[in-house]
């Protein structure tokens, strides 16, 4: 995922400047509205596209006014013939559920068939809010973070964490490229995020609960969380609508450098789907959440930069970033296999 | 002067040609691993140029006599036909000489 049509939107005539799999890119609005993305590096001077602004569909260069196209190809230039000039890359870009997709890889292998599907996008009984965190981490951190929800005893000992996270083990499974990470707690307290969620949706927030967790990675880069909590007894997960608050945590990361990733957050919901307040408030908390993972993996990185050469341990806790990691793994080895010339990104023909 | 046998007489096999200075009354050879740009800007000729890669336009240069061998980006098809102009960063030469208007 590059970035949400608002982000683009709200920067006007602007284009969006932002670099993903070591790519630098300029995304802007092409001939018909349609979002384009082309490297973000001027074939005259090599000036950033991005500083540049967008004039009926072309991206007009802000150093001497080259006319930028979608194809990566020179339009116009004012007393140029510019028929000769050197072409940059473009980049395949689909925009779907509000968002812009990108493949940052090797363009002959582009397969829009890969582009998953989310049944809570652009869907009335879903509500979803989120975010955009820029983290200074590489994104297998953030992966390992989030297929890995022991974390939250400690890092969110104020909102979700709960020592009964600890206290049960984890089951993780494997489906093709598929990881599932699941923790199902029973009779027990709900944390304050999750009274507050009770509460919102008419359940007493004091009474005891069966709490899950069910974490999923697909490739290549997203996370989707199942989770809730249900009146004890009523069945967990399967509880009908009524005894239960819940929710999908959805994380999209896209890898910036090999130390840094753009990570879009959000929640979808199906209780009281449009109640905007609710979203609203619900996204609050989600980012004051996820700003504790943030500071968190940006020192966790810093660290790590600075030892790197220091081993470090997988337990039985990690054990569905290690499995994510080796899908992921796996990917860009068959991706390269597939490429005629050198990989170029991180995460190179997978759509992020 | 007299460059009007090698400006109808084909490439040496060796890739070399004359080029002839009208309005200087120089002749000079490009060797086949050079430009006719880097030739005359090493004897001390002043020829306009920028980019050396035949997009610019800037080393535009009127043929007198012979035919240029287009290798540039910048002139049309139609304009490059014609043989009257060539960019000499990067064209070189089907005759054994070429008469330039320098």
């Amino acid at each position: 995922m590059a970035c949400s049509l608002d982000e683009l939107e709200a920067l006007g005539t602007r284009p969006l400047g932002r670099t993903i799999c070591n790519e630098q890119m300029v995304f802007f609005k092409g001939p018909e509205n349609k979002v384009a993305a082309v490297e973000d590096f001027c074939p005259h001077r090599g000036a950033p596209l991005s500083l540049g602004k967008v004039c009926e569909g072309k991206l007009v260069c802000g150093y001497h006014g080259l006319e930028m196209g979608c194809d990566g190809k020179t339009v116009h230039m004012p007393g140029q013939r510019v028929r000769g000039f050197p072409a940059i890359k473009n980049f395949a870009v689909i925009e779907r559920y509000g968002f812009v997709w990108v493949w940052p890889g090797d363009q002959s292998q582009v397969d829009e068939a890969l582009m998953p599907s989310f049944e809570f996008f652009d869907n009335p009984a879903w509500a979803y809010g989120g975010g955009l965190y820029h983290v200074k981490a590489d994104y297998l951190l953030m992966i390992d973070n989030l297929m890995d929800l022991t974390h939250e005893t400690y890092v969110h000992a104020t909102s979700i964490g709960q020592p009964e996270i600890d206290e049960t083990p984890c089951k993780t499974t494997v489906e093709g490229d598929k990881v599932i990470l699941q923790r199902h707690m029973a009779g027990i307290q709900a944390p304050p995020f999750w009274q507050m969620a009770m509460s919102a949706n008419g359940l007493d927030p004091n009474a005891r609960v069966d709490r899950w967790q069910i974490c999923r990675f697909t490739p290549p880069t997203h996370i989707m969380i199942d989770v809730g909590v249900a009146l004890a007894g009523r069945g967990g997960f399967d509880a009908a609508p009524e005894h239960k608050a819940y929710s999908v945590v959805v994380d999209f990361i896209t890898p910036e450098t090999e130390t840094s990733h753009w990570y879009h957050w959000g929640m979808a919901r199906q209780f009281k789907p449009d109640d905007a307040e609710l979203t609203v408030k619900i996204r609050e908390g989600q980012g004051k959440i996820f700003n504790e993972d943030m500071q968190m993996l940006q020192l966790q990185q810093a660290n790590i930069s600075k030892w790197p050469d220091r081993k470090l341990l997988l337990l039985n806790i990690d054990s569905g970033g290690v499995q994510s990691r080796r899908i992921i793994d796996r990917m860009l080895a068959q991706e390269q296999a597939n490429s005629n010339h050198e990989p170029e990104g991180i995460i190179t023909g997978t759509t992020a | 002067m007299s460059h009007d046998d090698l400006t109808q007489s084909p490439l040496a096999a060796d890739g070399a040609f004359e080029v002839h200075l009208a309005q200087r009354g120089e002749k000079y050879r490009v060797p086949a691993d050079q430009s006719i740009l880097r030739v005359l800007s090493d004897a001390g000729v002043d020829v306009p140029f920028a980019c050396e890669q035949g997009v610019c336009g800037t080393c535009l240069t009127q043929v007198l006599a012979g035919q240029p061998d287009h290798w540039d980006m910048f002139l049309t098809p139609e304009e490059q036909a014609a043989n009257t102009q060539m960019m000499i960063c990067c064209s070189r030469s089907q005759t054994a000489a070429l008469v330039l208007d320098i």
